[in-house]
């Protein structure tokens, strides 16, 4: 026995691959990248009688030439990682088609079991397939299953296992053959590769037909063989001479003939009686893509799974955002003030909060689309709106991925562009993953709202609707521009099978949502966190000097002296003492500071000495009325200078100094340092904006509810009015996405280059905009007052 | 016989070099309306996208209905082989058919 078996499948999208491989290895699998692209591969494992199988998902593909990027994945897996045996899932339902691959394999000479999937649906329409007959025309094991039900997946595991131990011979009635022209050609070709010490993995036979079919990447592959020249030389005549006789390319002719022999195995071994029963799925069709209803109902399944996303996820998400920050207070607490505490409580906390608090987001979306990839929908969303959206560079599918990033405001780029990942067209693909980060995403919201508040309070949702126009224009503006500058070329050809509709399993998508939401938080976390570090150094250090921190130091230790000296104050509060006492005295109805210090007092009096403040204890009630008037200031102005030296450390971080030296680049779109570090924090998530603005203008650390205090000061700030505010709005549409949407960008492109290029782009087109808003505002005095 | 010639009929037709051109005898598939069904006489159109879609089953003398076009008049959308499958209207154009008849 074997210690260990590998199995792959392989098969047709849609044929039921990843149900059998679910079926067969349950919760025992692993998800990740086939090694440098970003195509998913599964992994599990198996005991079936004590003997271990590996499973490997190939992905799915209609064909092994070189056509796509799966294709190649497949191929090479089968050929240089020979697995033990491999697996066609085949569509029974779908024979003609699904047998092409089977034919292909077989041609590779790797040891195969077919299973017939879908049995059932086959059944259904009334069709019945001899498979003794098939499995002796094809000449390898034919096992009959229903991946959904599990019915025949223990035969198949058994005829597995007896394959690899000891193959049973099936003798084969038709050999697929191309006719002796094609033969005779290939007979030269196989001769050139004896000859080789091409240390034969995949049949010599299947060598000789890819040459013949001028596969580029199998050209590649004899690149360091012996008689290289030769074999080239002949397969060029070959394909030449075949080229004469049949008027058409050799792959083309071998297509025909495959087709040929498969249709002659169908005719013989499948039996349909037509039932003529209503097909359903098409049925259901013809109201999901009717010419009216269908955009309708469009519509509104995109809503709804933009509804499940966000709405679906909120009570999760604050569950995860008050549980950080429960910790974060906590250890607040915990930890001496200082450099550690900043950094675990403002660094690590907050860093690693961020990336959980976008996991249930990611789970609820990967959810609604497993159910819309499972169900057959996607094709039909991609067949509706491809009319549309392929003038930009983009594909029907790309519309889930832009509606999630923001397409309705409120949205979030992250999970929008691991939406993408249903997208297989790598060109556009690459298109919607690069501009989705334009769209108005949840984070920017609060920054308009600050600014809508300020300068257009009367015109709320005018504006927002107006933004929403503008991010999805420019986003399919920018489209169009990349797709046929950066990214030009011919986009691969459109074609999509549109599978029935079908029922999904609960278990399918669960699992299809686990193994995609989990990959973000293991890749994407570990680099997230380190960037959250980096963010809070840059915002943190160097800070103030030891000179500048005296100073602050001195102004308020003037100010305490000077409210204890006041001749109102020393009555109660006689010293510094006194004062700490009272601010960490604890009231019942502290509602302000006058009947705090009331109570405070009084239960000074009665505790302490009453008979050496006996003459204060009668008409302390009718001073304590303007020492909590002076106390309050004294408040006020202690919250002030705090915040001043706040803005003042922060124009002195590497952030704000950097902020500061980009003033002249910013000067001409009106950005001054208080602006520009605002935006560099915006780097971290773009609702920082807003907070550091707040800093910035000492206005303390901003929270949601006081945006009202900081739209005041920002209105009475000299240089800023509406264009100002408008500008602003544009710039923080489209400048650089958040670090953790490049951190999947990474991920999902897997370059890089683009990751890079989505941050200068996005950049330089904010900046365009933003001049051209502000020179044009400026030029028809729009928005200056 | 001379691609020169037969090109002016078709543009962009590399495959033309061995072929006679039909383009003439023909109906294009993307002509046929929803309902209609019809035999594939020849595929025309750069090679990849010819063997990508021959090796989805569009061989010579297969038999393609048309379903319907999508609400915005393309892509249009066919059964062959008896699944269903979509193709833009653009390279439906280089699918050269007989006579349209209309389906059962
Ligand atoms: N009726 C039926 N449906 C099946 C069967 N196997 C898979 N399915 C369904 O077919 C759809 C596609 O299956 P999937 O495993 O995702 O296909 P893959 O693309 O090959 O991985 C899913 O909705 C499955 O639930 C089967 O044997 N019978
Ligand atoms: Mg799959």
């Amino acid at each position: 026995m074997k210690q260990k078996i590998v199995v792959a499948l392989a098969g047709n999208p849609n044929a039921g691959k990843t149900t059998i491989f679910n079926a067969l290895t349950g919760a025992r699998q692993h998800v990740g990248n086939w090694p440098g692209v970003t195509v998913e591969k599964k992994e599990g494992t198996l005991k079936h009688s004590g003997q271990e199988i590996h499973v490997v998902d190939l992905p799915g593909t209609y064909s092994l030439t070189a056509y796509s990027l799966e294709e190649i994945i497949a191929r090479n897996f089968i050929v240089d990682s020979s697995p033990d045996l491999v697996i066609n899932v085949v569509d029974a339902s779908n024979l003609e088609r699904n047998l092409y691959l089977s034919v292909q394999l077989l041609e590779m000479g790797c040891k195969l079991v077919v299973a017939l999937n879908m049995i059932d649906v086959a059944r259904g329409r009334g069709a019945i397939i001899d498979e003794t007959l098939l499995s002796s025309l094809l000449g390898v094991p034919v096992v009959p299953t229903n991946g959904k039900k599990g019915v025949g997946l223990d035969s198949l595991v058994e005829k597995v296992i007896s394959e690899v131990e000891n193959p049973e011979l099936i003798e084969r009635d038709v050999r697929l053959t191309y006719g002796s022209e094609v033969e005779d050609e290939l007979y030269k070709i196989q001769n050139l590769l004896a000859h080789t010490d091409y240390s034969s993995r995949g049949s010599q036979r299947w060598l000789a037909v890819k040459l013949l079919e001028g596969d580029s990447e199998i050209i590649k592959k004899i690149d360091g063989l012996d008689h290289r020249e030769k074999i080239l030389e002949q397969v060029s005549k070959s394909r030449s001479h075949l080229n004469g006789i049949f008027g058409d390319n050799p792959e083309i002719v071998l297509a025909d003939a495959r087709y040929g022999f498969i249709s002659g195995a169908i005719k013989q071994t499948v039996q349909v009686e037509r039932t003529n029963r209503v097909n359903l799925s098409e049925t259901i069709d013809k109201v999901l893509t009717n010419r009216l209803l269908g955009p309708l109902i469009l519509l509104a399944v995109l809503y709804c799974v933009y509804i499940f996303t966000f709405n679906g996820s909120a009570p999760f998400v604050k569950h995860f955002d008050s549980f950080f920050s429960w910790l974060g207070e906590n250890v607040s607490t915990i930890l001496p003030e200082g450099l550690l505490k900043s950094l675990v409580v403002s660094g690590i906390i907050k860093g690693v909060g961020g990336v959980l608090g976008f996991t249930p987001l990611i789970a609820f979306m990967f959810f609604a689309i497993a159910i819309l990839e499972d169900t057959g929908y996607m094709t039909r969303i991609a067949f509706m709106l491809d009319r549309v959206l392929r003038g930009f560079g983009l594909h029907g599918a790309s519309m889930l991925a832009l509606m999630v990033s923001g397409g309705i405001a409120g949205g979030c780029a992250v999970p929008g562009i691991m939406a993408t990942r249903t997208m297989k067209e790598p060109k556009e693909r690459l298109v919607t993953i690069l501009v989705a980060p334009l769209m108005n995403c949840g984070a920017k919201l609060p920054v308009y709202a600050l600014l809508i508040g300020a300068f257009f309070p009367g015109d709320r949702a005018s504006i927002m609707f107006v933004l929403t126009i503008i991010s999805w224009g420019m986003a399919l503006f920018a489209g169009r521009v990349i797709r046929s500058t950066v990214l030009s070329g011919p986009s691969a050809p459109f074609v999509l099978e549109l599978p029935p509709y079908r029922v999904p399993t609960f278990r399918g998508l669960l699992i299809h949502t686990w193994e995609r939401t989990w990959m973000y938080v293991k890749k994407a976390g570990t680099i997230i966190l380190a960037v959250s570090i980096l963010i809070w150094a840059l915002m943190t250090f160097p800070g103030l000097t030891s000179e500048q921190r005296a100073i602050f130091q001195d102004k308020q230790d003037k100010l305490l002296s000077n409210f204890i000296k006041d001749p109102v104050v020393s009555i109660v509060l006689k010293d510094q003492e006194d004062l700490n006492s009272f601010e960490g005295f604890e009231s019942e109805k502290t509602k302000n500071h006058a009947e705090k210090l009331t109570d405070f007092l009084k239960s000074r009096n009665l505790s302490h000495e009453p008979q050496k403040d006996a003459d204060l204890s009668i008409d302390f009630q009718q001073v304590n009325l303007p020492v909590a008037l002076k106390y309050a200031q004294y408040k006020l102005e202690k919250l002030r200078l705090e915040n001043e030296e706040q803005s003042a450390r922060l124009k002195n971080t590497i952030a704000g100094r950097v902020g500061s030296h980009l003033e002249w680049v910013f000067k001409p779109i009106g950005f001054d340092w208080k602006t520009n570090v605002a935006l560099l924090g915006g780097f971290a998530a773009k609702e920082v904006v807003v907070s550091t603005l707040g800093t910035a203008y000492s206005m303390g650390s901003i929270e949601r509810e006081q945006y009202s205090n900081l739209s005041e000061q920002l209105k009475n700030e000299p240089g800023w009015n509406p264009l100002m505010a408008f500008t602003l709005i544009m710039f923080v549409m489209l400048y650089a996405p958040c670090f953790v949407t490049l951190v999947v960008i990474r991920r999902e492109t897997g370059r890089w280059r683009w990751t890079i290029f989505a941050m200068v782009y996005t950049t330089l087109l904010a900046y365009c905009v933003a001049l051209i808003v502000k020179t044009t505002g400026t030029f028809f005095g729009i928005g200056l007052t | 016989m001379s691609p020169t010639v037969s090109k002016k009929k078709c543009i962009d037709c590399d495959s033309l070099q061995h072929h006679k051109c039909l383009a003439e005898k023909t109906v294009k598939l993307s002509n046929y309306k929803p309902g209609e069904k019809g035999k594939i006489v020849q595929i025309c159109g750069d090679p990849d996208f010819r063997l990508r879609i021959m090796e989805m089953g569009f061989i010579k003398g297969t038999e393609i209905a048309v379903v319907k076009y999508a609400p915005l008049n393309d892509p249009m959308e066919f059964v062959i082989r008896g699944y269903h499958i979509t193709l833009r209207k653009k390279q439906a154009a280089h699918i050269l058919m007989n006579e349209p008849e209309l389906a059962a």
